[in-house]
C-alpha cells in the first residue's frame, strides 16, 4: 500500500497511464510482459490494442493497454 | 526511455516558456483550467506553474477520480466491506477517503477484509482463488479506467465466476466540465484537456468546448514539455481569436479514440441518469452503471447498498476547489487540519487531488491573483 500513499501519482488509483514497452507477448490470453522507465515489469492486458510487437511502447493504466505511443514524436 | 525523456528536455522548456511570454497579452489575466488531476499532479511535480507569466492562471479542474467520490458512497461501499464473508477490492487512494463515520482502513481494522488491487484484474484473480468468498471491486475512475473494469467483467462472464462482483462509480468527464461553463460563478478562457481519457473517448467529444461555449482547448500529454506546449497552443488560439480542439498529445491519442474500448463500455455500462458529484451536487448522465446484459455483476443488484447521502462536512471546500473557485491554500482546514496524513477532504487523499500536489510540493501560500 505504501506504493499508494507516495508523492509520485499512483497509476491505478488516478487517471494517470504509464508508457511501457513490450518484452514478451502471450497472445492466447491477451497478455503481455511490459517494463517501465524505472525497470518495474507488469503484466498488461493487451486486448484493447492488439496485436502488438515486441519493443513497442505501449500507454498502460490499471493493468490495461490503452494505446500506443506513435513513432516519430516531436517534443515541441 | 523514449517518449519520456524527450518532454523532459529543460532548454526546450525554457524556449517554449519564451514563446508563452511572448504570445501572452500582459494586460490580460488568463485563465486556464487543466482538466485532468494527472496533470495538476504534473505541473507541481515540475513547477511548470513557476515558468509561466503572472498573468496566466492555472485553475484545477475535477478531473481527479478520487476527489468527486462524494462520502455517501464511501460510505456504501465501508457498508459493503462490512457484509460477511466479502472480500471488499479497491485502489490504494480508495482506502482512505473519510466516510461520514470511518475510512475503508478503519473498515478493515475492526476486521473487514479489504484489499488493495492494482487493476481490477487482481480483484477477479482474488475470486478465483478464493470461490467460497464474495468479492466485491470498487471501480472509481473516468472513461481511462471503465475499458479495465469491462474487460474484467467480460472475462468474469466469459468464465463464469459467480463471486465477483462490481460496484461501479465510474464517471465521465464532459458531464461536469458542462457543469463548470454553465457555472456563474467562474470565468474560464480555456481548456487544457485531459490525454489519458482522450486516448480511450478520442478528441472529438471535446469539440462542444469550442462550437458551444467558444473555449480553445489543447489536448495534452503529461510530461513538461506536454504541458508547456498545450500551454502555448491554448494561448495562440487566443490571441489569434480561434476556439478549436488541438491535439499535443497525437503521439497517442486518436481523434476517434480507441474504438475497442469504446465498444466494449457500450456494452458491459450503461449510463446513469444521474450521479452525485463531491462538491457539484447531482450531475445528469454523468457515471456509469453495469448493463443490463451484466446484472449478474453487479454489486449494486446483489447486495442491500444503502444508499446514503451525506453532506460534506463544513469545513472543507473541496467543492470549490473542484471547481477551480478557490486555490487550495485558500481552504480554511488546508495544511492544518487535513494534511495527506489525515485528510478531510478527498483533494487531499490522492496524490492527484490538487490540495494533495499543493502540500505535497510545498504551495503552502501565495498571494491570490485578482483577475
Amino acid at each position: 500500500m505504501t506504493e499508494c500513499l507516495v508523492a509520485h501519482g499512483c497509476i491505478t488509483c488516478g487517471d494517470e497511464a504509464l508508457p511501457m514497452r513490450v518484452i514478451e507477448i502471450d497472445c492466447e490470453r491477451d497478455l503481455a510482459l511490459c517494463v517501465e522507465a524505472d525497470g518495474a515489469h507488469s503484466s498488461v492486458e493487451i486486448a484493447l490494442v492488439s496485436p502488438v510487437a515486441l519493443g513497442e511502447m505501449l500507454l498502460v493504466h490499471a493493468g490495461t493497454a490503452l494505446g500506443r505511443g506513435a513513432e516519430g514524436a516531436e517534443a515541441a | 526511455m523514449k517518449f519520456v525523456d524527450e518532454f523532459r528536455d529543460a532548454e526546450l522548456g525554457r524556449a517554449v516558456a519564451g514563446e508563452i511570454l511572448a504570445v501572452v497579452d500582459p494586460d490580460r489575466h488568463y485563465k486556464i483550467m487543466e482538466v485532468c488531476g494527472g496533470h495538476t499532479h504534473s505541473i507541481y511535480k515540475y513547477g511548470i506553474d513557476d515558468l509561466l507569466p503572472s498573468n496566466v492562471e492555472l485553475v484545477h479542474g475535477p478531473g481527479c477520480p478520487v476527489c468527486v467520490i462524494p462520502m455517501g458512497r464511501v460510505d456504501d461501499g465501508i457498508a459493503l466491506a462490512h457484509e460477511p464473508g466479502v472480500i471488499f477490492t479497491c485502489f490504494g487512494d480508495m482506502v482512505r477517503v473519510p466516510g461520514s463515520t470511518q475510512t475503508l482502513l478503519d473498515a478493515k481494522a475492526q476486521g473487514a477484509d479489504v484489499r488493495i488491487v492494482y487493476s481490477p484484474l487482481d480483484a477477479l484473480r482474488i475470486a478465483k482463488q478464493n470461490p467460497e468468498r464474495e468479492v466485491v471491486f470498487f471501480a472509481i475512475g473516468f472513461e481511462t479506467t471503465a475499458p479495465s473494469t469491462a474487460l474484467t467483467l467480460r472475462r468474469a462472464k466469459g468464465e463464469n465466476v459467480q463471486n465477483f462482483s462490481v460496484m461501479c462509480s465510474h464517471v465521465t468527464i464532459v458531464p461536469p466540465l458542462r457543469a463548470l461553463l454553465e457555472s456563474p460563478d467562474l470565468r474560464l478562457d480555456g481548456f487544457i484537456g485531459p490525454g489519458h481519457v482522450a486516448t480511450v473517448v478520442g478528441a472529438r467529444p471535446f469539440q462542444f468546448l469550442p462550437d458551444q461555449y467558444g473555449k480553445p482547448v489543447a489536448i495534452s500529454g503529461f510530461e513538461p514539455l506536454d504541458l508547456l506546449q498545450s500551454t502555448l497552443m491554448v494561448l495562440r488560439q487566443l490571441a489569434g481569436g480561434r476556439a478549436e480542439v488541438e491535439n499535443q498529445y497525437a503521439r497517442v491519442v486518436p481523434w476517434e479514440g480507441n474504438l475497442r474500448a469504446l465498444e466494449i463500455m457500450g456494452e458491459v455500462f450503461a449510463l446513469r441518469p444521474h450521479f452525485e458529484w463531491r462538491g457539484l451536487g447531482f450531475i445528469s448522465q454523468s457515471a456509469l452503471r453495469i448493463s443490463d446484459a451484466y446484472a449478474e455483476w453487479d454489486a449494486e443488484e446483489r447486495f442491500a447498498v444503502p444508499g446514503v447521502r451525506v453532506a460534506d462536512p463544513k469545513a472543507c471546500q473541496c467543492g470549490e476547489v473542484l471547481k477551480g473557485v478557490i486555490k487550495p491554500w485558500e481552504c480554511k482546514v488546508f495544511g492544518t487540519a487535513c494534511t495527506p496524513e489525515r485528510p478531510i477532504g478527498t483533494c487531499m487523499v490522492s496524490p492527484e487531488g490538487a490540495c494533495a500536489a499543493y502540500y505535497n510540493y510545498g504551495r503552502f501560500a501565495r498571494e491570490r491573483e485578482v483577475a
